[in-house]
């Protein structure tokens, strides 16, 4: 964390032409497939099952998987490039829940015979149908916690102890419904659930940080998406709302909230991208980063969402605007791994071992 | 995407082994402590030492008083001398002006003042805020009047930070008041030396010196013209891009350093000192850092910071001040009456870096354009906003009196 500021780095945030292709072609599927009335058609549920087809057939539920699973070997900066086109159109689908916890179970797919790869290769057979979820916050003993995208998940990865374990139900558990219409459920080891150890010791709990850091990007990304598209509805009414006679938008008590709004996200995303680069082309070597841009794309869509929908006035506080299906997923996004003040922490821990270690 | 660290091969990594020992002869503790007391941004002996090795304008070829250095070695050097804390604000506006000067002096000065420039000997400061002006620099009333081949100038500066360490200033005039207000605008590089200038020192609690500038009936000739009369907008318009972090190669911003990153050096200091501060012993053994409390205070400084490098273009300027703003002010609350210790108290964690950077950062939302000349600049290009009708934006409103 607060690598040394004087460092010499290349600092290019340009896409290079296969990042483009990917951009254009999630941003392009979603906008087309998942207008606004998509959105709400799938609430209160929050899962669209061919929505989240139609996106595996352009790869989205195996493209961050190895070959040998089937997969593209995408990194994090291309998934977090295509989740922040999901979070854009508030995509009902649970990119980030799946795609960090198959990468995950990926890992102990492979080789061994035994029941934990045998479950693990099992869950990863069939994820256009039912994408993969995690819980990420460790358990404990596995009393009942709430697992985003557990209502429509069949496989739950979590860590118990120093155990990572994959839960298995035939039918998911009944939906919580909630603030941001996710599909979030209860999960705990009942009858009907199975609970397979697929790692453990000094594995599982890496491997289940790995998760949790991924996961976090990946939401990360989303609410950069949510608070971009949210910004660009505020941008578009002031463009065309008049009050005295001048479009709203030309007045600065207007135009500068809307302006800080996009401060936060140009930022907010780049250091999203940041991050899923080193994670990509330096792992381990950057503690709290993945933290950083967790907890700063939080604040930004917190913040953004309201401000999004403030300035188009009563207007966007009633459910029939499309701001109002912005402004509950920030929250109902954000809060999904527990109090997202936990990552600014967190940061803190990183920065402290830094100067500890030094 | 790009983000690697940079390999230096071993030319490169001498090359800045001299720089680094160049940067150790030269500023010395002497040196910085007289940039504490005076606020100068300038040491003479600095500066033209720079100037021997080609390095007031690196990237200019050796023939014109430069070093020839490519982007990398320019990086290099940059980075070493903000890291040694090198007093560097009239160099900043010496290098904008020069632009200026090569493409719009006049012959019978032009190389004359640029291999000046380059060498150190002749420094150049910015005369664009008025005293009862501020951002609207196109709003100037400074008065040129044209006498045979001279022009008499009139009126005053504020702000014209340097000045006193400089031989020109680059001067918004207004040339003509009748036509409309970016037209009636000529740009002149004055001597400060000529009769009638009159320079007085004000000083910031961010620990700077700038200057107010009185012109009272300067004359000079009409080789001090730059560009063409009541064309001195377009001329003004490439230093004030470089000073807003605006460049016409697209190439060249990943290597700049704007007000944004300016700010965030800062603040990276400042979090350096409360982080030691946090794994310090007090007296009974305890570090502040044991308090969950103390680390989710620097983790959220630390989060701006982090975002304040990554965020881009203008708003990466409004960023980097404010979160060295809001950082600050939190770093100094952390460290309790610790915190508001005087540099050069010992006691001052840091030497006083977390006083120091409170004060300094509020200057940084105003120099260079004010954070909010910044947020109507981002509502009209990036979000393509309306831009707002006001009466004078379009032509000089003269308070009737």
């Amino acid at each position: 964390m607060t690598p040394d500021i004087f460092e010499l780095r290349h600092t290019d945030f340009s896409l290079a032409e296969d990042e483009l292709a990917v951009r254009e072609a999630f941003r392009e599927f979603f906008t087309e497939q998942c207008p606004a009335n998509r959105v709400r058609a799938s609430e209160p549920l929050g899962f669209d099952a061919r929505l989240w087809r139609q996106a595996a057939e352009l790869g989205a539920a195996t493209m961050g998987l190895p070959e040998s699973l089937g997969g593209d070997d995408a990194g994090l900066l291309l998934l977090v490039i295509v989740a922040e086109e999901a979070g854009a159109v508030l995509a009902p689908v649970p990119f980030a829940e799946h795609t960090a916890a198959s990468r995950a179970v990926a890992q102990f797919a492979a080789g061994a015979a035994g029941a934990g790869p045998a479950r693990a290769r099992d869950a990863l057979l069939s994820v256009a149908e039912r994408p993969l979820t995690l819980m990420p916050q460790p358990v404990t003993a596995l009393m009942s916690a709430l697992a985003p995208a557990g209502a429509v998940a069949r496989d739950v990865l979590a860590l118990d102890g120093d155990e990572l374990v994959l839960l298995h139900a035939q039918e998911p558990p009944p939906l919580m419904q909630n603030q941001g219409s996710t599909p979030l459920a209860q999960w705990a080891v009942r009858e009907g659930v199975s609970r397979t150890v697929i790692a453990s010791g000094g594995d599982a709990v890496t491997g289940y940080a790995t998760a949790c850091a991924e996961w976090r990007l990946l939401t990360a990304a989303a609410l950069v998406g949510l608070t971009r598209a949210a910004l660009g509805l505020a941008v578009d009414f002031s463009k065309s709302r008049e009050t005295m006679g001048v479009p709203i938008g030309s007045l600065q008590g207007v135009a500068f909230p809307l302006v800080d709004v996009e401060i936060g996200v140009s930022g907010a995303r780049n250091l999203v991208r940041k991050a899923a680069w080193l994670a990509d082309n330096e792992p381990g070597e950057h503690p709290g980063l993945s933290e950083a841009a967790f907890a700063y794309a939080a604040q930004v869509a917190t913040h953004g969402a309201t401000t999004a929908a403030h300035m188009q006035g009563g207007l966007g506080f009633t459910v029939e605007a499309d701001a109002s299906l912005y402004f509950l997923r920030a929250k109902g996004w954000s809060v999904l791994g527990g109090d997202p003040a936990r990552a600014v922490r967190a940061v803190g821990d990183a920065l402290i071992a830094r100067v500890l270690n030094k | 995407m790009e983000l690697s660290a940079v390999t230096l091969d071993s030319e490169q990594q001498a090359f800045a082994a001299r720089v680094r020992g160049f940067l150790t002869e030269h500023v010395t503790p002497e040196v910085l402590e007289h940039e504490r007391v005076t606020g100068d941004g300038f040491n003479e002996q600095v500066h033209l030492a720079l100037g021997e090795r080609g390095w007031i304008m690196p990237t200019w070829p050796a023939e014109r008083g430069g070093a020839g250095l490519d982007p990398v070695r320019a990086r290099i050097l940059e980075l070493e001398m903000r890291r040694a804390r090198t007093p560097d604000v009239t160099l900043g506006t010496t290098r904008a002006v020069a632009a200026a000067v090569r493409r719009y002096a006049d012959p019978s000065v032009r190389e004359d003042l640029l291999r000046g420039a380059a060498v150190g000997t002749v420094r150049f400061c910015l005369g664009y805020t008025e005293p009862d002006g501020g951002s609207d620099i196109a709003a100037a009333k400074v008065r040129a009047v044209r006498d045979g081949d001279e022009w008499v100038i009139n009126g005053s500066k504020i702000f014209t930070t340097g000045a006193h360490n400089s031989q020109h200033t680059f001067l918004i005039t207004r040339t003509d008041p009748e036509l409309p207000k970016h037209k009636g605008l000529t740009m002149f590089l004055v001597p400060l030396n000529a009769p009638g200038v009159e320079i007085q020192a004000i000083r910031t609690f961010g620990g700077e010196r700038t200057n107010v500038v009185y012109y009272g009936g300067v004359r000079v000739s009409d080789a001090c013209r730059l560009g063409g009369v009541n064309e001195g907008w377009s001329v003004l318009r490439g230093p004030l891009n470089a000073e807003h972090g605006i460049h016409d190669d697209d190439g060249g911003h990943a290597l700049t350093m704007g007000l944004g990153w300016l700010s965030a050096v800062e603040l990276a200091r400042a979090l350096d000192v409360a982080a030691e501060w946090a794994v310090t012993p007090g007296p009974d053994g305890a570090r502040p850092a044991d308090d969950p409390y103390v680390r989710y205070r620097l983790g959220q400084v630390a989060i701006d910071l982090e975002a304040a490098v990554v965020t881009p273009g203008l708003m990466g300027r409004v960023k980097g001040s404010e979160a060295l703003i809001s950082g600050a002010a939190a770093l100094t609350d952390l460290l309790g009456p610790a915190g508001v210790l005087s540099e050069g108290t010992p006691p001052a964690p840091g030497g006083g870096q977390v006083d120091f950077a409170h004060r300094f950062a509020q200057g940084t939302a105003t120099y260079g354009g004010t954070v909010e000349v910044y947020r109507t600049m981002i509502a009209q290009h990036v979000l393509g906003l309306p831009r707002p009708a006001y009466p004078g934006a379009k032509v000089l409103v003269q308070r009737k009196r």
